[in-house]
């Protein structure tokens, strides 16, 4: 364009600005139409695979956890909201939820005998026997969802990793590392000893009695004095799947 | 699932921490209930009514706990519940009164896996259903007679039979008197 001096040169510089500015909003606008495409694109296609896979999606745990992987991928959350799109489709809003009150409902069952503390495994199981006949599976991924779902509406649920198992923790006292340290020792043969703790970890009688008498306050030990050798067992039921105890289970 | 005889056995019963009395608070009552409901449970299912805390009681012991230690250590007792924790189990359930001592040294004990008031109420229905209103029977033929078969009666303990027809004569609903043979008393039903 060429620059003309005068209020009229000045009047076209402005115009010039106001056509720049137009083209790169236009632009900017494009771009983001583009990706909003995009996005629909992918939402469209996770929905019809949804619509789909809907069976396979309620009743088969290991594809409902693959088809969760999926729609993180795209940054989708089913479980976002309970209403809209993706509750109704699949209704597994409501599956979580129910998973979830089951889940508080069985912890509140077992903790006179476990102090708060399971294992996922028995808590699993447990669960399993509770939906026993309906239609849809439970698997461990299906119970950590629901856990998570319901640390999100604060419930004062945790899921602790020690040694090999994971840990649901449905009461507020935390686990300090000594802790932590003796239910992993435990997992071996379900119990401790006071002479093991001081010779595995090389504690001092009274780390290890001072660590044992809070795991026993708090119910998530219990004490055996049934042996000749008059040695203490302290026994950790959320190492165990006590609920199930056959005659030849450790 | 263990069973003794016919009897299947609830987890806990496997769990070797449950035959030593526990001191927590909230971890003990846990434990009474538990051991409250498998004492009823297997009274009344096996129809035993009086329990000698001194002598050998299939239910005070895991053999199965017991054999497991032997490849650990030597000890023997590891299954087995001291003569303090059968006791506290069972005054549990006498402070409910679904028991009572027998003695006062506590060394027997009355398991009534219905409560003497279920007891008469039995009987009352016994009578009804078998027309024996104004009627006399012994009391040998109430709990082994043809009537009783098949029925909660069949077998009953004589001193709970007893026991629950004191309290329906004291209510007025029949008369207990002596029988013709010297250790048989006779039961006299009220219109």
């Amino acid at each position: 364009m060429r620059r003309r001096p005068g209020i009229g040169g000045l009047q076209t510089a402005a115009a010039a600005r106001d056509q720049y500015r137009l083209l790169g909003e236009n632009v900017a606008k494009i771009r983001t139409d583009l990706m909003k495409e995009q996005l629909a694109t992918f939402r469209s296609q996770l929905e019809d695979f949804a619509r789909k896979h809907k069976n396979d999606i309620r009743k088969n745990p290991a594809f409902r956890s693959q088809f969760h992987e999926m729609c993180a991928k795209v940054g989708v959350d089913p479980l976002a909201s309970n209403k809209g799109f993706w509750a109704e489709l699949l209704g597994i809003g409501d599956f979580y939820y129910e998973i979830g009150v089951q889940i508080v409902e069985i912890c509140l069952a077992m903790r006179a005998q476990n102090g708060g503390l399971i294992n996922l495994q028995e808590l699993c199981s447990l669960l399993r026997q509770k939906r026993k006949g309906l239609r849809e599976a439970v698997s461990e991924d299906d119970c950590l969802r629901a856990i998570s779902k319901l640390k999100v509406l604060g419930s004062g649920f945790e899921v602790i990793s020690v040694g090999k198992k994971k840990l649901v923790r449905s009461v507020p006292t935390e686990l300090n590392k000594d802790h932590n340290e003796i239910i992993e020792l435990a997992q071996a043969q379900g119990f401790v000893t006071v002479d093991e703790l001081e010779r595995r970890l090389s504690w001092t009688s009274g780390r290890a009695i001072d660590a044992l008498e809070t795991l026993l306050e708090e119910g998530f030990a219990m004490i055996d004095d049934g042996h000749r050798d008059g040695r203490r067992r302290y026994w950790f039921p959320c190492v165990s799947s006590i609920s199930s105890l056959g005659g030849n289970d450790a | 699932m263990q069973t003794l005889g016919n009897f299947k056995l609830p987890p806990f019963f496997n769990y070797p921490p449950y035959f030593t009395l526990q001191p927590v608070r909230d971890t003990r009552e846990k434990q009474v209930q538990l051991w409250k409901e498998l004492i009823l449970d297997y009274c009344k299912t096996q129809k035993i009514s009086v329990i000698g805390l001194e002598e050998e009681f299939p239910l005070f012991s895991n053999p199965a706990i017991e054999s497991k230690d032997l490849f650990i250590n030597l000890c023997i007792s590891a299954g087995s519940l001291t003569h303090e924790a059968r006791e506290a189990f069972l005054a549990a359930l006498v402070s409910e009164g679904r028991a009572e001592w027998l003695d006062k040294g506590h060394r027997k004990c009355l398991i009534l896996w219905h409560r003497i008031q279920d007891w008469a109420d039995i009987l009352l229905n016994f009578v009804k259903d078998n027309g024996l209103e104004d009627s006399v029977m012994t009391v040998e033929e109430i709990r082994s007679g043809p009537e009783s078969r098949g029925t909660d009666l069949q077998g009953v303990d004589r001193i709970i039979l007893m026991r629950a027809l004191k309290l329906l004569e004291h209510k007025g609903k029949l008369a207990i008197f002596k029988g013709t043979s010297a250790d048989d008393e006779g039961i006299k039903f009220s219109r």
